[in-house]
């Protein structure tokens, strides 16, 4: 057996992590025509961005990244995603889910909390067409949620932005097969291996500034299930609701609607990573009522073209 | 802390899926509203496989179909647990898990030893040439703990590993559903005097990537008004700016002009650093070159000779077509002139006969490509040694090889 000591050469798991993403960020560049990045206005994305200009230094990233703007999303997440464009010098691409409810004529999402996700694929899937994007690139990692576990670096979707979780090609080492046919594209995840402690380790390190959501302030929520939404415009209150106001944090930055705050007092990087430490509740089942419906809601929504 | 990516490698039912989820568990990093939904309807136990089993039909079937990957980490190391099939038609799959790991844990069912399944694992670890292998004989709750039913298992196992040539192998006796000699050390095995296996994987050493070759590989290229720059990876050895190199497969001489290592300004670059690199003259970079200096240079030819495992269910191998053969981020079209034997993996002896070679097989071929390849012999550098097949009609991944000799 290939063992001693504790390896003292080998380099740190933050460093192989930025290596393995960067590497994976080139492949995109060399394999694609036309690829993009989408940003969500979340960490992840924040991070596939800073990533992004890392691998391609010291020329600025040789594509677009576009917001998938849902209509439901936090402002200050907004401000945040304008405020980084200008800075990076990227080229930002916005669409909106509402202008696909009207082009096409679709029900908006309804209810007490009305959920758009489902709708930002057919927004997606148009944008894909409208510009040809043959890869889009995502922060999706690994270890979120069981059905992404299953998902390869380059995963390849149908005409349709169908995955096929049963029909993946095989995918050895780091040599990626991105060749597709007319109408195919990639999904493809850089930082796939990444646990949510890494991406906050490495915003440490990095000091990659985020939006203010997922540090500590004071925000007025209704109780849903034993959780915390914040009011909004967007959501329904009923009067029996309990609406408190409390010192809150989002460990996940996605719609208004469906995504829950947790209690925290966590106002630095430092507190933040500690409290994931001790956190015993994993970050979509703390956060995200979209995964409540159904033990393969991932799964369901990646089959119907979804991230 | 470092990173070690290690995966299990098991019959249907050897518990391959039970002993992450017990990995897991004993180093709590499972979540209390992931244990939730892995209770099991009437009784209380725990199904540890749910925690892996990530799809619809894996979870009604009770098989893993497709690689898993899950995370955990203790004060020293992050891990990286690839779960991979056990069934003989998804070998591919299984492929696609372990050509990225630093150790394999080949696990038997103590009351069934070694089967065909146990053969053809220890195959793709030889294969893939995996640094690292444990044989966790597990289930030893159901055969008394008898440490004569271990020794049996672990002597047969040395005559495999003799035979494909596998590096010094660790053997554990376990349950992994009691959590016996997995992260704890049992009292009922006290015979064994070995470490438990979260023990192991703490102290191996990840694949090491040190080799006297200079080696970069080109990614992507781009030309700005005022020259080019080449984006790539140093795959073994190291790069120095003002380095002397030569471009493969052009032949073409040139000097490196700058430098840029993971994203900042620098002298020197080695194995696993990202670069950007300027180079001096006329020369031009595009994807797919090798950039070798110094004197070690690869092999520069159009045939060779590769061991090749075939991963399409729909099509076997066809002799004398043409397919994409990808290196690193070189692309050639080349064809299988000759299959010099095919290897029989009941007893890993070579034999030939006429059937073309199908899924999951693994044979010695001869390869002829359109133009010339830059290439080091497997043995000596995996990394610039190794290659997929890609189906022109399909776009589909279908063999893997690795170069054997020039």
């Amino acid at each position: 057996m290939n063992t001693s000591s504790p390896p003292l050469n080998s380099p740190n798991y933050l460093d192989s992590l930025e290596r393995e993403a960067t590497y994976i960020f080139k492949e995109i560049a060399g394999q694609f025509k036309n690829p993009v990045l989408l940003f969500s206005g979340g960490k992840d994305s924040t991070v596939l961005i800073y990533l992004a200009v890392k691998a391609f230094a010291p020329l600025p990233v040789p594509f677009p990244v576009m917001h998938i703007d849902t209509g439901h999303n936090f402002t200050e997440a907004l401000e945040f995603r304008d405020k980084l464009a200008a800075g990076t010098n990227l080229r930002l691409i916005i669409r909106k889910v509402e202008d696909t409810i009207k082009e096409k004529n679709l029900d908006d999402a309804s209810g007490k909390l009305p959920s758009r996700n489902f709708l930002q694929s057919y927004t997606l899937l148009d944008a894909i067409n409208e510009f040809g994007f043959d890869a889009c690139i995502g922060g999706g990692r690994r270890d979120e949620e069981k059905a992404r576990a299953k998902e390869r670096i380059f995963s390849v979707r149908d005409t349709t932005g169908a995955w096929q979780p049963y029909n993946q090609r095989p995918e050895l080492w780091d040599v990626y097969n991105g060749r597709l046919k007319k109408g195919e594209n990639v999904r493809a995840f850089p930082i796939s291996n990444w646990s949510e402690l890494d991406v906050w380790n490495y915003i440490r390190r990095e000091q990659i500034p985020l939006p203010s959501l997922y540090f500590s302030h004071r925000r007025e929520c209704l109780i849903y299930q034993e959780k915390l939404i914040a009011l909004s415009d967007y959501i329904t209150i009923d009067p029996t609701d309990v609406i408190v106001t409390k010192n809150v944090r989002y460990r996940t930055v996605g719609d208004m609607t469906c995504t829950a705050a947790v209690e925290s007092n966590a106002a630095t990087i430092d507190e933040v990573i500690s409290e994931i430490e001790n956190s015993l509740i994993s970050e979509r089942g703390e956060t995200r009522i979209d995964d409540r419906f159904s033990d393969a809601a991932m799964e369901d929504r990646k089959l119907k073209g979804y991230f | 802390m470092d990173i070690l990516r290690f995966i299990t490698a098991g019959n249907v039912d050897d518990g391959k899926s039970t002993l992450i989820g017990r990995l897991l568990y004993d180093t709590r990093n499972i979540e209390t509203d992931i244990l939730e939904s892995v209770h099991s309807g009437n009784n209380a136990a725990l199904n540890l496989a749910h925690i892996t089993d990530g799809l619809r039909s894996e979870r009604q079937q009770g098989i893993t179909i497709d690689v898993a990957y899950k995370y955990f980490t203790t004060t020293n190391r992050k891990f990286i647990i690839t779960d991979a099939p056990g069934h003989f038609q998804y070998t591919k799959n299984l492929i696609t898990g372990a050509s990225n790991t630093d150790l394999i844990i080949i696990l038997i069912d103590a009351r069934n030893s070694i089967t065909d399944q146990t053969r053809r694992h220890s195959q793709v670890a030889s294969f893939l040439r995996i640094p690292n292998v444990i044989v966790a004989v597990n289930k030893m709750d159901c055969v008394n703990y008898s440490e004569a039913v271990f020794n049996q298992i672990k002597s047969q196992f040395l005559t495999i590993a003799a035979a494909l040539n596998l590096p010094p192998l660790v053997f554990i006796p376990m349950s992994a559903l009691h959590g016996e000699n997995v992260s704890t050390v049992s009292e009922n095995m006290a015979w064994f005097s070995g470490k438990h296996l979260l023990a192991e994987l703490e102290s191996a050493l990840p694949a090491a990537m040190h080799s006297q070759k200079n080696r970069c590989t080109i990614q992507y290229t781009s030309d700005t008004g005022n020259g080019q720059w080449g984006f790539g990876k140093v795959i073994s050895g190291t790069l120095n700016i003002n380095d002397m190199i030569t471009i493969y497969p052009s032949l073409t001489n040139s000097q490196i002009t700058a430098l840029i290592s993971n994203g900042k300004s620098s002298d020197h670059a080695c194995a696993g650093d990202n670069i950007t690199v300027a180079i001096s003259g006329n020369a031009a970079l595009k994807r797919g070159d090798i950039i070798a200096a110094g004197n070690d240079v690869p092999y520069c030819t159009n045939s060779f000779t590769a061991t090749i495992c075939w991963l399409e269910e729909t099509a076997p191998l066809q002799l004398n077509s043409d397919y994409m053969l990808r290196i690193n981020a070189f692309e050639v079209l080349g064809k299988v002139t000759e299959i010099l034997h095919k290897t029989d993996i009941s007893n890993f002896e070579k034999y030939n006969d006429d059937t073309p070679l199908g899924v999951n097989s693994f044979a010695l071929i001869r390869i002829e490509t359109e133009s010339t390849v830059a290439y080091d012999l497997f043995a000596d550098l995996p990394n610039n040694g190794r290659g997929i097949f890609i189906d022109m009609g399909t776009n589909n991944t279908c063999g893997v090889f690795r170069i054997e000799s020039e």
